[in-house]
């Protein structure tokens, strides 16, 4: 090296300035080509938000990877519109449902429409019309596979027809086969749905949270139009769907005029003087028709983006105590009773013991675990003074903050906030040793005993847990609280049915206090329990369900009947706060409703879905039984299906079909509410990584 | 001094570069590794027909292995979608059908580990999963699609047939973290298709 520094000098700048150029270039690149991926992912993000919705007046105008290959071969399918009208009657306990879908299309092409949407969980969806011009189509209830043939052939023949299938029990989905070029076809449904009642407030939810998004292509669970549509040039493209928002803005949403809308109308026919009505979301016109009734409606007819409910109370605060209906059908007496269950008496003097059980496994770590500790703090803060309490905290091992519960003075409760400030997440989920310790432990006093349970459920040994929690219960109740976005929510309302308590969901920070709030003024207030009928031995009655749970604060008793000659009284006997409770009911007079035993088959088909679900092997006898209903009471399930077709076909069968999904989001309560988060920050960081060390090293390069 | 700082600098430069590359490379690293305990717990599983914990502080066990040969594919499926879980192999959606039954199953993995194969796949392609009976079912792949994470629509659970869904992030080769967007791979039960 010494012998020739001159050299050895140049050779070390020239080198060196070559590194840094070298250098130099290669960051600016690398940070263009950050910065273009940072972008394009953000791209993709705001896409779904209101963002974009101004920057694209056409399509031309959607420069994203997601559009090309349709942008390539100048396809742009325009989207059939969609209209909806909502006219609601009620009357007392009973809501009438008509919804009416208009499927407009804007298109040149021959279209068909598949839209899913949210109805109430309890809704007995039994009427289907098509109306097409003047002509207006009935539709007949099928069992399902047979309803999608019947719709299939029609489709395929060119012939006009529409299907309502049930997804799930909350949601559903109507297809319309074949609506003309720049023509429309009105799909009308029907439901029945009863008033919900939570102490002396009535209300009413129809769900139309929309995001407006088109699924073209293949709709769910529909595995022929998969093979129908591929090889036919764009309809390949069609089965790669995209993500539906991007092709939904500039069709739906730059003109407001042509967006999907909802226009709602409501005749509440309440039974008793009315006070205070109100919608708790929207802006409403009223108009008094007398004491009891009003017409609702809405100001102006709204974006389908978010769900509606009108919320009444009687003028007097003193809520009807009873509601009797009756309906005489193919030689069969129906009946539908409410009752409101006494809440005056109030537990504050009597002692419980209070457990919390909290999962601290590692599938509860970050935010769960935030929600699940604020609950924790927030139920200590609800304990009073003759409380005991205890908490126990399972992962792969358990322990308890204290050997045995201990009451909730102001000590023991600073030493369990500290308990919980403590808790980490981490390691198995061995839920059983938990349950089984909460509920076999001794209880210290005489009160009631309830168990709060917050957990992401995330087991799969469930049907072992349930027979723990069935054989272990005694006294105890359980009480479920589901944390974090995804639940497993099968758990958490069989292991409070099992428990005999109720269950809740936390889905984020924000809800924590309403949702423990609720749960403790249910806990801190009398039952109805061991809820029974006594009727005269001579009148058979089948009753759905089967067997009443217990009831909690505000919730009423209903009671779906039916017999061949309904007995003159029943009588109800429980136990209301360690007390016997007795009501005797006669059976005279009550309103007449057709809608009786509809409501009654949907409560019956409720039940026996569940003993489908358990029933494994031996499911089919079941399923017969829910055909069968369902046919006779025309009812949609998720076995049956209403169908209509029109008889003479409208489509040339030369013409090719296109088929347009419109999809909304599921609601809340679905078995899941978003995919699993699938990417690792590896790439990031390795990318960083190469940058820093580069940037080091040519730092000391610089020195050197 | 300024030298003095720039030493320190370039210092603290590499050796943030180092821990980053380790924490990078330690993602990888954990995503290989683990399949291989995972393998000795589930011929575990295999015999015993019980839930084996691959190692004892795990928070998940193997329900099902995952088998693409055309992509030389031989993955073990943990239960659950937590993070935990997905770091060290594809994870199955408890809300969907047990693997290889009746409905449709879901199965979710990291795009840039597990699941970097899935931007390869085809229609037509096959696809076989194992359960912890040992039942095998082959399925078909159907279809190929983009969509939103919040259109669960596409989970539909009620399905009469055997399908298989196979979940994960979108774009492959997005750099960031926690996009909107999932690829979503559709594979039906192949006897149904020939029935």
């Amino acid at each position: 090296m010494k012998t020739s520094p001159g050299l050895d000098h140049h050779l070390l700048s020239s080198l060196m300035n070559c590194m840094l150029y070298s250098w130099g270039i290669g960051f600016a690149v690398s940070l263009v080509l950050m910065g273009l991926v940072f972008m394009s992912t953000n791209a993709h993000a705001e896409i779904n938000d209101e963002l974009v919705l101004d920057k694209v007046t056409s399509l031309s105008d959607l420069q994203s990877g997601q559009l090309a290959f349709r942008a390539e071969k100048g396809h742009y399918l325009v989207s059939p519109k969609l209209n909806t009208e909502v006219d609601i009657e009620v009357n007392g306990l009973l809501a009438r449902v008509t919804v009416s879908q208009t499927f407009t299309n804007p298109s040149s092409l021959w279209q068909e429409g598949v839209y899913v949407f949210p109805l109430p969980e309890t809704a007995a969806v039994d009427h289907l019309r098509m109306k097409i011009g003047e002509r207006i189509i009935e539709g007949d209830i099928k069992p399902k596979t047979q309803a999608k043939k019947i719709y299939q052939q029609a489709k395929n023949e060119g012939k006009q027809a529409s299907l309502i299938e049930q997804q799930r029990p909350n949601m559903f989905t109507t297809s319309v086969a074949n609506i003309a070029p720049n023509d429309s076809i009105t799909v009308v449904i029907e439901y029945q749905q009863m008033v919900s009642q939570n102490a002396n407030k009535f209300s009413l939810r129809f769900p139309m949270a929309i995001t407006p998004r088109y699924i073209p292509g293949v709709p769910i669970d529909n595995t022929e139009e998969i093979s129908h549509f591929s090889g036919e040039g764009w309809a390949v493209n069609t089965d790669q769907v995209p993500d539906a928002s991007h092709i939904t803005p500039p069709i739906l949403l730059t003109d407001s005029d042509t967006s999907n809308r909802a226009n709602l109308s409501i005749l509440l026919a309440a039974g008793f003087a009315l006070g205070q009505v109100n919608s708790s979301y929207h802006q409403i016109e009223e108009v008094i028709v007398n004491d009891n009734t009003r017409k609702i409606r809405l100001i102006n007819d709204v974006p389908a983006n978010r769900d509606f409910e009108l919320v009444w109370q009687a003028n007097d605060q003193q809520a009807p105590q009873a509601a009797l209906f009756k309906q005489y059908k193919n030689g069969e007496d129906y009946a539908l009773l409410m009752i409101t269950p006494p809440n005056k008496l109030n537990i504050d003097s009597i002692s419980r013991e209070l457990i919390f059980i909290i999962d601290t496994s590692g599938s509860m770590d970050g935010t769960s675990m935030k929600q699940a500790k604020t609950a924790l703090h927030y139920g200590l803060t609800q304990l009073r003074p003759q409380d005991s309490f205890n908490i126990i905290r399972f992962s792969d091992d358990l322990d308890s903050l204290f050997k045995q519960a201990k009451v909730a003075s102001r000590i023991n409760l600073d030493t369990a906030h500290d308990y919980v400030n403590w808790l980490r997440a981490d390691g198995g989920t061995e839920m059983a040793p938990a349950l089984e310790r909460a509920l076999q432990a001794n209880q210290v006093n005489e009160g009631l005993r309830q168990v709060v349970f917050l957990t992401d459920g995330s087991v799969g040994n469930e049907d072992e847990l349930f027979s723990i929690i069935e054989r272990n219960l005694g006294k105890s109740r359980l009480f479920t609280v589901g944390i974090g976005s995804a639940p497993n929510s099968h758990f958490m309302q069989r292991a409070a049915l099992f428990g005999r308590g109720s269950h809740s969901y936390i889905g984020s920070e924000d809800e924590v206090r309403q949702k423990m709030q609720s749960l403790f003024n249910k806990l801190s207030h009398p039952v109805l329990t061991d809820i029974k009928l006594d009727i005269a031995a001579d009148s058979v009655v089948e009753m759905w369900p089967k067997v009443v749970a217990d009831l909690y604060l505000g919730e009423p008793l209903l009671l779906t009947l039916k017999s061949a000659t309904l007995p003159d009284e029943i009588i109800i006997n429980g136990v209301y706060g360690n007390q016997p409770w007795q009501k005797k009911v006669a059976l005279q007079g009550g309103g007449q409703s057709e809608a009786v035993s509809v409501l009654w088959a949907r409560r019956k088909i409720s039940g026996l879905m569940d003993e489908y679900r358990r029933a494994g092997e031996e499911s089919d006898l079941i399923k017969t039984d829910i055909v069968n209903i369902a046919l006779a009471h025309h009812l949609v399930t998720k076995f049956t299906s209403l169908v209509a077709v029109d008889k003479t076909p409208v489509r040339p069968v030369s013409e090719k079909l296109n088929t347009q999904a419109i999809a909304i989001n599921p609601p809340a309560g679905s078995v899941m509410t978003q995919f699993p988060q699938t990417a690792t920050p590896a790439t990031l960081q390795l990318l960083l990584s190469l940058i820093l060390f580069l940037t080091g090293l040519l730092l000391r390069w610089r020195r050197a | 001094m300024k030298r003095r700082s720039v030493h320190y600098l370039s210092v603290v430069l590499l050796s943030v570069s180092i821990v980053l590359f380790m924490s990078g490379g330690y993602i990888h690293a954990k995503a290989q590794l683990a399949q291989w305990l995972i393998a000795s717990a589930w011929s575990q599983v295999i015999d015993s027909n019980e839930q084996a914990k691959p190692w004892p502080w795990a928070d998940t066990w193997p329900v099902a292995r995952l088998e693409v040969p055309k992509y030389e594919i031989d993955q073990y499926v943990l239960a659950g979608t937590t993070g935990e879980s997905l770091a060290f192999g594809p994870g199955y959606v408890f809300a969907s059908a047990a693997p290889t039954e009746q409905g449709n199953t879901i199965i979710a993995a990291h795009r840039d580990t597990h699941f970097e194969f899935l931007q390869d796949v085809q229609q037509g392609d096959v696809i076989t999963v194992h359960n912890a009976k040992g039942i095998q079912r082959d399925y078909i792949v159907q279809a190929l699609s983009i969509v939103d994470k919040q259109d669960v629509a596409w989970l539909d659970n009620e399905a009469f047939s055997h399908q298989l869904t196979l979940v994960t992030c979108y774009p492959f080769n997005a750099i960031s973290v926690g996009g909107r967007l999932r690829y979503v791979v559709r594979a039906v039960s192949m006897e149904e298709i020939s029935a």
